[in-house]
Order: C-alpha cells, then structure tokens, then sequence
C-alpha cells in the first residue's frame, strides 16, 4: 500500500514535469502512431495475398496487433522512461540518489519517470482494437473483459522483466544502449499468432520466457473466450520471470561503484 | 584541397579507434538486428503453410530476402551518426572543425565509414551465424546471389542513407530537439524503404509510386540486387535513380549547412 502511495505522487510529479513540453507530447505520438501503422500496413500487405495465417483471419490478427500495441504503450508510458534511464544513473553514479530512499530501488528506478504520449496511443490501440472486434461480430462478457484486463497486466511485468534484464547488463557493460534494441526485437516475437510458432521456438518462447503469451493470450481470450489453462500458464510465467529479472537487477547492484567522494 | 584529403584518413582513423571502444556495444546490437530474421522465419513459415509463393516469393526467396537485409543493414545503415551530429550542433562544439581547413561533410562522411567498419567487425560473427543456422533450418536462395548487381548498390545505399542522415540532423540548428524527426523519418525509411516487407508485395499502383521514392534505393533496391531478383534494366534503372537520390540529398545537405552556419552560435573557448 505504502509503494502504491508512492507510485502515485510519483506520477503525479512526472505528469507535472511532462506537461511542461506539450509540442513535444504531440510529436511523440505522432511517431508512436507512425510505427503502429507500419504493423498495420503489414498485416495489409500479407492479407492482400493470403485469407489466414495460422488460423488466424485479418481482424483476429488486427486484436493481436492492437493488444501487443496497447501493452506496449501501457509500457512505454509507466515503467520504461524509468528503466531506460538506468545506464545513465548508473554511468554518471547518480544511482546514488535512488538507493539512498528508504524504498525498494527496482520499483524506484522503474516507476521514477512517466511519459503521457503513449497513453493516447494506447487509446488509438484500443479504437483500432474496437473496430477488429466489431468487424468480427463479438460480444465479450464483462468476466471476458475483465480476464483482458488482467491479462494485460501480466503482459506488462513481461514487459518488465525483459527489460529489467537487458538495462541491468549496465553493471557490467560501460555503454549499454544497445539493449534497447535488444528489447525493441525481442518483442517482434510477441505479435505472432502463437500457433504459428512450433518446436523449439514455441517451447522456449512460451515457459522460458513467454513472450509468445503476451499479447496471444489476451487476444486469444477476446476471441475465442476464457481458456483457465493459458491463462494460469501466463499470470504465473509473468509472474515468475519479474521475480528473476528483480534478482538479475539485485546482483547487478552489487558491482555498482558510487561516485560520490 | 591535398590537405583535405590527407586528413581524411586521419580522421577515419580515429573514429574507427572510437567505435571500436565501444564493440561490445555494437556486437549486442547486430547480434539483436539479427533476431527479426528469427521472427520472419517463424511468421513466413506460418504464412507459406500450404502455398508455393506469396506474391512473387517463395519461402526461400523471403528468408533469402530479409537475410541479406542484414548485409545491407550493417554495410549502410548509420548508427548513431545523426545524433551526433545534432549534439554537435546544439551543444556548440562546431569549432574546433570550423577552424580547420576540412570540409564537414568529409568529416561526418569519414567518420561514418570508420563506423561502418567497426560495426562490420562485431557483426561478422552474429550475422554469419544467423545466416548459417537459418540456411541449416531451411533453404536458401544463395547460389542466386548477385554480387555484381549487389555491390554497387550497396555502395548507393550507403552514400543515400548518410546524406539523407546528413540533411535530417542537420535541421538541428533550427530545432531545439530532432530525435522525434528523426524517429518518424526512420518509420517511414522502414516502411517505404522495404525493410518490414519486400516491397513488390505491395500493390502494383503502390509498389509503383513507392519505387519512386529515395526509401525504396535504402533497403529494398540494393537486397534486390544482391538477392538476384532485378533485371538488368530494373537494376541499371534503379542504380540511376539511387545515386540521383544520393546526389540531391548531397547538395541539399550543402545548402542547409550553409543556411544553418548563419544561426549558429559558436559556445566555449
């Protein structure tokens, strides 16, 4: 309770010091809506010379693209301004300032910056998201949608994970920038109909690290209504691979040098 | 003039010493520039599943495709060129190359090849191993490789990727911040330019407009080339428009430069 607390004044200053730039916000969503359209275009391009892939038709595959959008940009607005920043802190050893508060650092450095941009690109996410499902012809039930919700949120601590673990390579890399590339394809994976993937790839991308679950199951879940097995599966892989990526940021501390006198 | 030219090696030098400083840095970012091939093996694999060709392609004239992305991608793509040059800029540290008798964009374009090579070096291995392990898991089309056809277009797409580079950083010197600009340009060059799908995919009124534009000579036109897939007058066609592209956007490079060095305001000693 005490760490929701202090997530929302957080925010609250966050919220204040991004407002400050307005030109800027409009700008950033431009870009934002620039690469959801690119997906768009894609799934465009493939369904103009194939009816289904995988089993999946045009606006199933638009929900999919939409969730993993709306994942995303729930992502980039609440936890990753703050993740990213780490290499920085810990460059410049202003990391200090974080451990010096009498909180949890991990929740600290991911909760500590906001971006209010993606926020209304979740909200196209969700109009497009809409309209697939229109097309389609469904009516989820309220525990159907609450069960997305949910899911969404076990998407974000995938989310999470995956990127906690790349910025805490900082510790052991000088120059660490290219993790955010690392992120940014890692999630490719997540916008492909998971029964597309087989072999190997399914297997490590489901149990190791379910990047496959992300936005399938959610999606999955709009479409084809409440599977209790995925589900489980998935609340409990995000679950776990939060947990490990915490740890990895934990022994990553301890390489940590302050750079105070 | 000589002199210029003698410094010029001189300066690749040392951007080569820079980058190589950070390698580990470069060999995390080819090798996660190759894991989208990972993906389009998954997702081509699910779209090919009972049908011989998409478009023109087949399963392994796409993969083929998106692996020689990776070549063209490390040889001509920049990588942190146009910020730099945006720092340069709004931080004030012209100075030092304004005083000396090197023209900028020799400079920049010096420096941009010094990165280029070091990049190559971190990206030898992780590319090699993407390509082997995806010939391994299924075939491609690598006895249709062109290289006669390839390496001059690589060449082009380089020169066009920098001086396109060269002419969106430079607007630095009237925005106070240009990551959001560059960003939007780079969606467009990902789309446009054929780097998230071939682009004879597209629609023929499409492709055809498309092909007109500086993006398609980026990527498309010079993995086409290298993959064996143009004509000969396709690709003497395109080779033209590629280094016109390359040329205009030098010269315009040259008149914002000039028109930019009016407003800039030197900082420091």
């Amino acid at each position: 309770m005490r760490l929701l607390r202090l997530w929302l004044l957080q925010i609250r200053y966050a919220a204040t010091r991004e407002l400050m730039f307005r030109a800027s916000f409009f700008v950033w969503v431009a870009v934002e809506l620039a690469w959801f359209v690119i997906q768009l275009a894609f799934i465009g391009v493939i369904y103009h010379h194939v009816d289904e892939v995988a089993g999946w038709n045009r606006n199933q595959m638009i929900i999919l693209v939409a969730t993993n959008q709306l994942v995303i940009q729930l992502f980039t607005a609440f936890l990753m301004p703050g993740l990213t920043k780490l290499p920085e802190l810990v460059r410049t050893g202003k990391l200090d300032f974080v451990l010096l508060k009498p909180a949890p650092p991990a929740f600290l450095v991911s909760t500590s910056h906001l971006e209010i941009g993606p926020l209304a690109n979740g909200a196209i996410a969700t109009v497009v998201l809409g309209g697939a499902i229109q097309g389609l012809g469904l009516h989820p039930s309220p525990p159907e949608m609450l069960a997305y919700l949910g899911l969404i949120l076990a998407g974000l601590l995938v989310h999470y994970a995956v990127l906690m673990g790349l910025v805490s390579l900082t510790f052991w890399i000088i120059r660490a920038e290219s993790v955010l590339l690392g992120y940014y394809t890692i999630f490719h994976i997540a916008r492909i109909p998971r029964e597309a993937a087989t072999g190997w790839f399914r297997v490590v991308f489901t149990f190791a690290l379910p990047l496959l679950l992300v936005a399938n199951v959610p999606a999955s879940t709009l479409i084809r209504g409440l599977a209790p097995l995925p589900i489980f599966l998935f609340l409990l892989s995000g679950l776990l691979v939060a947990v490990l990526a915490t740890a990895f940021f934990v022994l990553g501390l301890r390489r940590y040098q302050s750079a105070s006198s | 003039m000589t002199t210029t030219l003698r410094a010029l090696p001189a300066v690749f030098s040392l951007g080569l010493q820079r980058q190589l400083a950070y390698r580990w840095n470069y060999f995390l970012r080819a090798t996660f520039s190759a894991l989208p091939l990972l993906v389009s093996w998954v997702f081509w694999g699910a779209v090919f599943q009972g049908r011989d060709t998409v478009g023109n392609y087949t399963l392994a004239g796409i993969l083929t495709y998106y692996g020689m992305m990776l070549i063209v991608e490390a040889v001509s793509q920049p990588s942190d060129d146009d910020f730099q040059i945006a720092i340069e800029i709004r931080e004030g540290m012209l100075n030092p190359i304004l005083l000396r008798p090197l023209p900028y964009g020799l400079y920049r374009g010096a420096l941009f090849a010094a990165g280029r090579c070091a990049y190559l070096v971190a990206a030898v291995i992780p590319v090699s191993l993407a390509l082997f392990f995806l010939g391994r898991a299924t075939h491609l089309e690598i006895g249709s490789l062109n290289l006669i056809h390839g390496i001059p277009a690589l060449i082009g797409s380089a020169l066009l990727q920098f001086s396109l580079t060269l002419c969106l950083s430079l607007s630095a010197f009237w925005l106070l911040e240009v990551s959001a600009l560059i960003f939007l340009i780079y969606a467009l060059e990902f789309l446009a330019g054929g780097h998230v799908f071939p682009l004879d995919l597209l629609p023929s009124p499409v492709f055809a407009v498309v092909r007109l534009l500086p993006f398609a000579y980026e990527y498309w036109f010079p993995t086409a080339a290298l993959c064996g897939n143009l004509t000969e007058a396709a690709w003497k066609g395109g080779l033209c428009l590629q280094y016109g592209w390359a040329l205009f956007f030098m010269v315009l490079a040259h008149f914002i430069w000039k028109a930019g060095l009016r407003r800039y305001t030197a900082a420091g000693g």
